[in-house]
Parts: structure tokens; sequence; C-alpha cells
């Protein structure tokens, strides 16, 4: 179910009716939060929720083990059935078709006529932020740093809880499980801030992305021509607005659904575009991910602990996996590169330049941060490595005779909406949507929320899946 | 932050901004229509399964969708049949499709637009626009079927939910409104030529032509311009792959109890003159039918179907439509291709 569509309206007025009614105790609300997450997860594909109990019941059986077992090597099997599980998952659902081309590639340089079946595996919507999510569960309680759940009713609502399923934030046990443990009802304020958090992903997922984005970025990256620098360039322009309020949206709109619940959950995003610097874009780019690989793969890795040389290793493997993390593709491999390759360059350029950072200055270096995301999104978009190489040849202008394929209406536009998207970043930058909002008179907020709403009706999407369905 | 005041004012001005827009479309002859998208086609092609062998299932591209009426069927026959002819494309994936997945044991009559029909099965835009629809059928979700069925009264009430999925020139969903704004010429290419929507459809798919494609000559010559330009793109019409393709299908089809008409529906004009020229009724109708050996009727064979003149020169309307549509069926059912139920 997506939340840009008139079944979840319907789903979520009856969740809040129930929710809010007295006719439950705050188990009977859980176990009716944990139903109506399995239905909005099955509307999509019903036997996929099988997944969901399997992750759940392994998870929950090795947490409950490794909060009792002493023997370090029972408690090192059991960590590592939650991993097979989990990452067999990945591998079979996410990986299966990927590793097959590969090995099939591979066999053929080696003279080999090797063809497999095609495996038509379905991609479980989801899939690497649930066991993402169910896998730092049991790493944490491995490591001893989080307790037990107390019952299989909140471990199966942290695994389950339909806000944050298909695309995250991706929440720790400490920060969602513990919420679980007493009745929960958000005041009336929180309530409508919620509402209002809805309201401001909704509109950056259907207007900003779906109505006003996604034709530039499709047109430019599926045109299958070379393009003239400036075509490539609005196109890649578009897509990382795109994508950047695809993805936002989807946790603006979990945050204000968990909100309406009463229950908190963490930013994901923080104006990344107004970033100075990649370590700073980490920060504030799906940070709940970027969180995750920091503490479950590159501090595991060595992290800064064992000299320089292996801290870059450490950090070039983490966004290498990062990268494959979002598609099984090599593209998205290289994309993690490039991301690991950032973050060595400016790690080595800061210990020889040391610059201050004012706000002319600091704006600039948040600019050439952007420009140079905007070549990583080159290869996040495309599908094919020609396709590419082609986008990076004329975004450096070395495609002069490169087809125009934009017409200037349609560059203003993408102009317009991504000069707009980073001045607000850039403004935003050092704040929060709620500090601005509490300072601003409550009737200036009602005409903002009023015209998001009507822009909203007007655009009438169509019901787009959001672009993270698919990770 | 008082959200309680924000929020009054969000709702009262928000439905105020709705309801002037909602005002302006109407007062522009906007009407509240539903979209004939894939959802609605999923809907009626899931129908299929359940009929008997009295039942009829059109299929066809937008001549047959908009020349055949189903009340008028009805009325004629006893049955309604199922609209599943759909604008823009080829029948022949959806009767591969039927014959293939269905028992289906009844009457598919299939609407031959010659530009549409006779392109090589398999691939093409045509072939893909109704293969789209067919997947659709197979791949939606529950969710996506219940946000169909909730959108329906939604977009019979509202004139401003008229957003499409064929995405027409003139649409009023934001997309197609920031998009129809132009200036300059940098891409050096053909203006883009408006493609406008002329017609709207009820649940079952049955179309109704908008009465301004018969009174406004002006909004007539828009699509009639649209066609010449599509036209002029059209991929060469071929015979044999197609004769290969439906003498197979048919076989099959008439082994599981079924039955085939053909359907050669009025045009007018230039658009005529055109497919006289590049795709002649001997060279293609006439050997389809002979190399088939399939019942078919083409409207200049019957006086009584070639009264009428299409307004933009391809679809009749509707009023014309349903008196074919009781002629033909006259025809039909004399002819004893189609039993008369009531």
């Amino acid at each position: 179910m997506l939340f840009n569509s008139l079944s979840f309206v319907v789903f979520l007025v009856i969740v809040l009716a129930l929710y809010y009614s007295k006719l439950l105790s705050w188990n009977g609300k859980k176990r009716m939060l944990l139903l109506s997450s399995y239905v909005f997860y099955g509307m999509w594909n019903p036997p996929l929720v099988i997944l969901l109990w399997i992750s759940t019941a392994v998870d929950w059986t090795a947490g409950k083990k490794l909060a009792v077992l002493a023997n370090p090597r029972s408690r090192k099997m059991w960590l590592i059935l939650s991993m097979v599980v989990n990452l067999g998952f990945l591998a079979f659902f996410k990986y299966g078709n990927f590793l097959l081309e590969n090995f099939t590639s591979l066999m053929h340089s080696i003279g080999w006529e090797f063809e497999a079946r095609p495996m038509d595996i379905i991609l479980p919507m989801g899939i690497s932020f649930y066991t993402f999510q169910t896998m730092s569960y049991t790493i944490d309680m491995y490591k001893g740093k989080t307790e037990r759940a107390r019952t299989f009713l909140d471990f199966a609502l942290y695994v389950t809880f339909f806000p944050q399923l298909v695309a995250g934030p991706i929440v720790r046990a400490k920060d969602l499980i513990t919420q679980f443990y007493v009745p929960k009802k958000a005041t009336m304020n929180q309530f409508f801030w919620g509402l209002f958090l809805l309201t401001i992903g909704i509109f950056q997922k259907v207007v900003l992305a779906d109505a006003l984005l996604s034709t530039t970025s499709d047109s430019v990256f599926d045109s299958g021509k070379i393009l003239h620098g400036l075509d490539a360039w609005i196109g890649t322009l578009a897509f990382s607005g795109q994508i950047f309020f695809d993805f936002a949206g989807y946790s603006t709109c979990a945050i204000g659904i968990a909100l309406m619940l009463g229950i908190v959950l963490p930013d994901n995003f923080k104006f990344p575009y107004a970033a100075i610097g990649f370590s700073d874009l980490w920060r504030r780019w799906h940070i709940s991910l970027s969180t995750w690989l920091r503490d479950y793969l590159y501090i595991p890795l060595g992290g800064n602990r064992h000299g320089i040389t292996r801290m870059y290793v450490a950090l070039a493997l983490t966004m290498l996996l990062g990268g494959l993390w979002h598609g099984a593709a090599w593209t998205f491999v290289i994309w993690g590169a490039l991301h690991g390759t950032y973050l060595v360059v400016e790690r080595l350029l800061k210990n020889v330049v040391k610059i201050k950072i004012n706000a002319w200055n600091g704006v600039l270096l948040a600019l050439l941060t952007y420009t140079c995301v905007n070549i990583s999104w080159v290869y996040f978009r495309a599908k094919e490595f020609e396709t590419a190489n082609n986008m990076i040849s004329s975004m450096l202008f070395l495609n002069s005779e490169g087809e125009k394929i934009l017409p200037t209406a349609e560059i203003m536009k993408v102009v317009i909406v991504i000069v707009g998207l980073f001045i607000c970043h850039w403004v935003m930058r050092n704040t929060s949507m709620k500090t601005v909002s509490q300072k601003t008179p409550s009737w200036v907020l009602g005409v903002f929320w009023a015209i998001l709403f009507f822009l909203i009706c007007v655009a009438q999407g169509s019901g787009e899946q959001f672009i993270y369905f698919q990770f | 932050m008082n959200l309680k005041s924000s929020l009054t004012v969000a709702i009262l001005l928000g439905l105020g901004l709705l309801a002037a827009w909602e005002w302006h479309w109407q007062s522009q002859g906007y009407l509240s229509e539903l979209d004939d998208n894939k959802a609605l086609w999923a809907t009626n092609r899931a129908k299929v399964d359940g009929l008997s062998s009295d039942d009829v299932v059109i299929l066809g591209s937008s001549r047959a969708h908009f020349d055949l009426q189903l009340n008028e069927w009805e009325e004629s026959s006893g049955r309604r049949p199922i609209m599943l002819a759909s604008d823009g494309t080829t029948p022949s994936p959806v009767f591969k499709d039927i014959v293939e997945n269905t028992d289906f044991d009844g009457t598919i009559v299939i609407g031959i637009a010659p530009g549409l029909f006779f392109n090589p099965p398999g691939k093409g835009f045509m072939w893909n626009r109704a293969q789209t629809r067919i997947d659709h059928f197979y791949d939606r979700t529950y969710a996506q079927r219940v946000n169909h069925y909730l959108s329906l009264p939604l977009e019979r009430s509202f004139s401003f939910l008229n957003g499409s999925e064929e995405q027409w020139s003139d649409d009023i969903d934001l997309k197609t409104l920031v998009n129809n704004f132009q200036f300059g010429d940098r891409t050096g290419g053909p203006p883009d030529v408006p493609f406008n929507n002329f017609g709207f459809v009820d649940k079952d798919r049955n179309v109704t032509m908008f009465e301004k494609t018969k009174t406004d000559t002006a909004f007539a010559n828009t699509v009639i311009t649209a066609w010449r330009v599509f036209g002029s793109g059209a991929p060469p019409s071929t015979l044999e792959p197609i004769v290969e393709f439906y003498n197979e299908w048919i076989q099959k089809f008439k082994s599981q109890g079924g039955k085939v008409i053909f359907l050669r529906l009025p045009s007018s004009g230039s658009f005529r003159e055109r497919e006289l020229e590049n795709i002649p009724r001997e060279e293609f109708w006439d050997a389809f039918l002979a190399e088939t050996n399939s019942p078919g009727y083409h409207f200049e064979d019957y006086p009584q179907l070639s009264l009428f003149i299409c307004p933009e020169e391809s679809h009749l309307y509707t009023p014309d439509a349903r008196i074919l549509t009781k002629e033909l069926l006259k025809i039909l059912i004399q002819d004893k291709l189609i039993t008369k139920t009531n």
C-alpha cells in the first residue's frame, strides 16, 4: 500500500479510529497495529508476508537465546543463524538474478557456454529495510547493547510497524521497542504536527518528485541518445531532486504517521543538499542507513582504530557495500565507489588544506559537494554503463554535437525547482522544520498547509511507487 | 505554535481553493468523467472469466470502442457485451490472451482499424500499449484494486479530477498544465501537436463522444491534425505475419468452442483517403478474411452502415454510433452469428 493512495487514506482513518477508540486495551491496540501492518504489506503481495514472519520468528528466538546464553560459542552460533537467514533472504530475493547473471558472464569469459534458466524472482518490497532493522536487534543483543524485547508482540511490531516497514527510517530496537512498553497517545499538537508532516511528505512525492521532475529525468535517462551538455545536466539535476523528494517524502510521511500514533521516529534527512563535504552529506542523507553502515560495517571492519590505510579501506568497502545495498547492479557499486572515493579524498584534503568555513565559502563548497553528488547520481539512475558514461561525457561538455531534447520551458521548470531546493536546504541547514514552524504565525502556516493540500489535489498523483521501495 | 488554528485555516482555505478550482473547470466545460485507464480495463477483462457461450467480447482499437454502443447492442441482442477495445492499440495480444488463458467459448468481435491492426505481432507501440493493460490485469495488487474502486465515485463527482493515463493535451492535472507551458524552441524538432480528449467512458467502458467534437469544427480539426501527424510516423502495414498469427489463434479459439467476427467500421475524409492509399481493402481486409477463412463485415458493403460522417474522420458521433450498432446487430442476427436472447 502506498502513502500516496486512496486505499491508504481509508486504511489510516480506520487504524486511527481503532487506536483512539476505547474499545481496545494497550495490548489490543498493539495487536491491531501488528495486524494492520501485515494488511498494509499484504495488500501488495500476501504470500510475501511469510518472509516477514520468518524473519521475525528467527530474530525473536535468536534474541531470546542471546539474552540467556553465556557460552560465547553458542552465542555466536545464534548470531550467525540470524545473519544467515536475513542475509540469505537478501541474497536470494535481491541478488539472486544478479549473481546468476554475473556467474553466467564469468563462465562465458572462460569459454564455457553455460546458460542458466532465468529465475524471475520477485523482489519483496522493502526487504533491505526490514532485514537490516531486524538484524540490528540481534547484533545489538549479541553485543549487549540492547535489552531483549519484553514480549513477542513488541518485537513483531518493531519488525513490522507499518509507517516505516518498506522504506525506513531503519530504527534501532532500543529506540522503538521501548516505546511499545507503555501506552502511547499523541498529544493534540503531536497529532496535528504528524498530519502536517504527512502533508509535506505527500507534497514532496506527488507534486515535486512525480509531477514536476520525473518526466524530465525519465526523458533524459531513457532517451538512448548522446545528449547536449545542458540536457544531460538538467536531466541529472531533475533526478537529484526527484530522488530526494521521493525518499525524503516517504520518510517524512512515515515520521508523521508514527507521530499521529504517539510514536517518535528519528529524522532520516537533514537538508542534505546543503552539505559541505561528504562526511557532512552522510550525516544528512538517509541518516538511518549511514549510521547502520557505520555501526555494523565500518566499525567492525576496523573503523579508524587501525591506522589510516585500514581506515580508508574500511571506508571504501562500506561505501561499496552501501552502493550494492541500493540495488543489484554494478552501476550501484560504482555509485558507492564514487562516494567512497569522495570521502577518502575529502579526508586526505582535510589533512592538507585548512579552511575556515563562513557563509561565502560555505555556499561555494556546498555547491561543489552538490555537483559531485550529481555526478554520482548518474550511475545511480542509469540502467547501463553506456548510458551513464555518455551522460558523464555530455556533462563534461565533451559531446559538442549532442542532441538537444529538452524544450526551454522544461529546462526553466527544473532550474526553478532545483534552485529553490538548494536555497531551501541552505537556509534550513542549521535549523529544523519544527523550529521554523514554531516561529511562524499560525495563520501563515495554515495558508502554507492549504497550498500544499491544494497542489496535491491538483497534481492528482497516479499512485506512482516510491523509488526506494525497490531497494 | 498553535497547530489547531493552522489546521483550521488549512482546511477552510484548502477546501475553498478546491471549490474555486472545480468551479473554474466546470465553467470551462469539463465534465466529471471516468479515466479509461488500465485499472478500469482490467475490471472489465476480469468479467470474461465468468461468461457463457452466448456472450460477446468486443476487441479492437478506438474505432470499435467509439462505434459499438453497449446499450444498443444489449437492447438488440439481449446480452451486454464486454468492451475490451482500447484506443491506440491492436487487438491481437488481447485476443491471444483470452484464447490462451480463459475457457471462453462465446463470440469475439474484433474491430479492425487497418493502420493499427496490420502490424507484425509481438512488438511495436500498438502491441505494447495493449500488452501493458493485459500485464496490469495479471499483476495488479489488492491495493491497486481498492484504489481503483475508491477512485470511481470521486472521478464521477469532480471535474478537476481529470488527469488521465492517456495524458491528453487538455488534461488539467498539474503535470500536464505545467508541461503545456511552452516558450522558445531549442530542440529544432517539429512543434508538438496537441492531442485532445474527445470522449468519455462509463464503468463498462462504453464511450460517449463529446458533443463539441461534432459541433466545434476547430476542436475536431485538432484531432484530425493529430491523426495526420501520427499516421505519418506509422510503420508500413503488413499482412502475412498477422494472417499467420490469427490462423493459429482462431483455430485454437474454435477448438474451445468460440467464434470470431471481424468488423471494419467507418472512417471519413482525408483519413479514409490515406487508408485507401496505404492499406487498400483488397490487399489487406479482403485478403485477411480469405486467408483466415473468417466472417467479416465492411461498412462499405452495407448502405445502412455507410450513412455516417465521422466528425474527426475516424470515429462516429455517439448518436450515429447508436444507429450503426442497431443496424449491425440486425445483420449479425440475420446471419445467425449473434443469437438474440431477449
